[in-house]
């Protein structure tokens, strides 16, 4: 049996898994608000906090209008720190699954599900705290809603591929999280979340965002949730290459590393 | 249902590596950067397995028996798909249940049951039938209301017999037990049970303590009795501190000799022993019984057919 095959088997058996996959990550989930008074709430707060204090000042620096450009940074917040999990946190996957894969013959890819389980229901509360932004504001469009669920799913398969890799390497290389870290903290910046296109755009600096993948697995979802309409059909075109960069550069180090694992633990 | 087997062809496990202090981005580096060879001095190359043939047809029952390091359980961990093998090819038809670890692969911060939802999951169940089985499992484990507890507060006893009365509450087509980490009243029952099963003269148990049970560990080993009195043995031989109680319980219904060492053991066990006796030797690594069993192998104890179990 080859190793394609071999992982493309395992694969495929983690995936007919789910209850035990989502049990674990919502399990995780319960762990990390463990005995904390507010529990997930925590996530409403830190976005709640982020957005008010953030918000006004560089509203003001910017001469934003706070209706607009409240619901725009909660937005772009909760989709930034999903992306920042999917890279930093999974790294942890398998070291935090030592005792079960050193054990347990399951295939490795459910640890990788149980990642992104637990990545996207704090996802998921975190973007639900633009709704009462946008129902304060009067800006919220129902259907944009509904317009943002293809970008997000694109975003979904892409940290999917950011979890593999990240898992993998993460084992093999402990120095990973560590720079990881350090890059997306340059990313931060230059991402347009704290700030709109259009002022790059207006000092000729389009190029920022314009070569910058993470840009377009933020904007398939914030447009439509933001503007009510779907976003620029060539951003789904590269949100979508990018997702199948991933994905190859996922299974490169699958294959790489995947009979590995259990030694490097 | 599909008849369980396991084939093993020229396997071989190779442990290769660098040591932790040159893991990682500095070894990588090393070996990217420097064309000339590396100094393979803080390299390790372990060769735990070496052209193993084997074949397990369905029914058959079979026992690993080999000193500290042999590699009983890298073995047992390329039968259960955990290790790929270096070279070589295994095949497994059947569902796999392994019982390894008694003491790792908990999540510390959940209760007793969350954790036997968790590893009912992981050795196969389906959340169903975990729920339908839990009460089963929940007095199975007699840790009562502890199961309420978050596993951290568990003791090590506790952990163990969570973990088992979780994976023998399937019925796994392969079963695959280690038992290297500890003994503990599980195993200790279990081996008891096959030395009563023995034909022979005299049935001699040689019973090292058994370590961190924590604070019910009297009545762990007092509750051996049963076991070692169903075994019909006829000699015991308790050795270490926390047999005390064992001793106790069996005083006057066997012939217990309580010792506080493993080289008490052996003298104790040249006195008795004779030939057409089965000896068990079974205790934690700690208690250093191999030495015991050295000597038994080696031919130093002048009868006697030894039956060892570590």
């Amino acid at each position: 049996m080859t190793s394609v095959t071999r992982l493309f088997i395992d694969s495929t058996r983690a995936l007919k898994m789910w209850r035990v996959w989502t049990y674990l990550g919502v399990q995780d989930i319960k762990a990390k608000f463990h005995r904390s008074f507010f529990g997930p709430l925590w996530i409403v707060l830190t976005t709640g906090f982020f957005v008010t204090g953030v918000g006004l000042i560089y509203g003001l620096l910017f001469g934003q209008p706070v209706h607009e450009f409240l619901p725009y940074l909660a937005c772009g917040f909760a989709l930034w720190g999903f992306i920042v999990a999917s890279i930093t946190d999974a790294s942890a996957t398998f070291v935090r699954a030592e005792g079960y894969i050193k054990q347990f013959s399951y295939p490795k890819q459910i640890y990788l599900l149980r990642t992104l389980i637990s990545s996207v229901i704090v996802l998921l509360i975190g973007i639900a705290v633009v709704i009462p932004v946008q129902l304060f504001f009067n800006e919220i469009t129902p259907l944009g809603w509904l317009y943002a669920l293809p970008g997000l799913a694109l975003l979904i398969m892409a940290a999917l591929g950011h979890i593999a890799v990240s898992a993998y390497l993460g084992a093999r290389f402990r120095d990973f999280p560590h720079a990881m870290a350090v890059m997306l903290q340059m990313m931060f910046f230059i991402t347009p979340i704290m700030f709109p296109i259009k002022l790059l755009h207006e000092k000729g600096l389009g190029f920022i965002y314009q070569f910058n993948p993470l840009y377009y697995l933020i904007d398939v979802v914030r447009h439509p949730i933001i503007q009510g309409e779907l976003a620029l059909p060539e951003n789904y075109l590269y949100a979508g290459v990018y997702v199948l960069a991933t994905w190859v550069a996922a299974l490169l180090v699958a294959y790489k590393l995947d009979s590995r694992v259990v030694f490097l633990l | 249902m599909t008849r369980a087997s396991l084939i093993l062809k020229n396997v071989d496990i190779t442990f290769e590596g660098a040591l932790s202090s040159e893991e990682g981005l500095k070894s990588w580096l090393k070996r990217k950067l420097l064309t000339r060879n590396v100094d393979t001095a803080t390299n390790y190359r372990i060769e735990a397995l070496k052209g193993i043939n084997l074949e397990i047809n369905h029914g058959e029952r079979v026992g690993l028996i080999g000193l500290n390091g042999a590699g009983k359980s890298t073995l047992l961990k390329v039968m259960a798909d955990i290790y790929p093998p270096t070279a070589g090819s295994v095949s497994i038809k059947g569902h796999v249940c392994p019982m390894f670890e008694f003491a790792t692969g908990f999540e510390m911060n959940q209760s007793g049951w969350d954790n036997i939802r968790i590893r009912g999951l992981l050795l196969g169940m389906s959340a169903d039938a975990i729920e339908e089985k839990l009460p089963e499992i929940a007095a199975f484990t007699e840790l009562g209301d502890f199961l309420d507890y978050p596993v951290r507060t568990y003791s090590s006893g506790m952990f163990i017999r969570l973990a088992f009365a979780v994976s023998t509450s399937i019925n796994p087509e392969i079963l695959l037990i280690d038992e290297s980490y500890n003994a503990n009243p599980a195993s200790m029952t279990a081996t008891l049970k096959q030395l009563g099963r023995e034909k022979c003269d005299r049935r001699i148990a040689v019973l090292g303590e058994m370590r961190e049970l924590g604070t019910q560990s009297a009545r762990y080993h007092a509750d051996l009795a049963e076991p070692v009195l169903e075994a019909h043995v006829d000699a015991a031989i308790l050795v270490g501190r926390e047999m005390a109680a064992l001793a106790h319980r069996l005083h006057g219904e066997v012939d217990v000799r309580h010792v506080p060492d493993s080289a008490g053991a052996l003298k104790a066990l040249e006195e008795i022993a004779s030939p057409g006796d089965v000896v068990l030797v079974k205790g934690s690594n700690a208690i250093g019984l191999s030495g015991l069993v050295r000597e038994a192998a080696a031919g130093r104890l002048a009868h006697g057919k030894s039956a060892c179990s570590m």
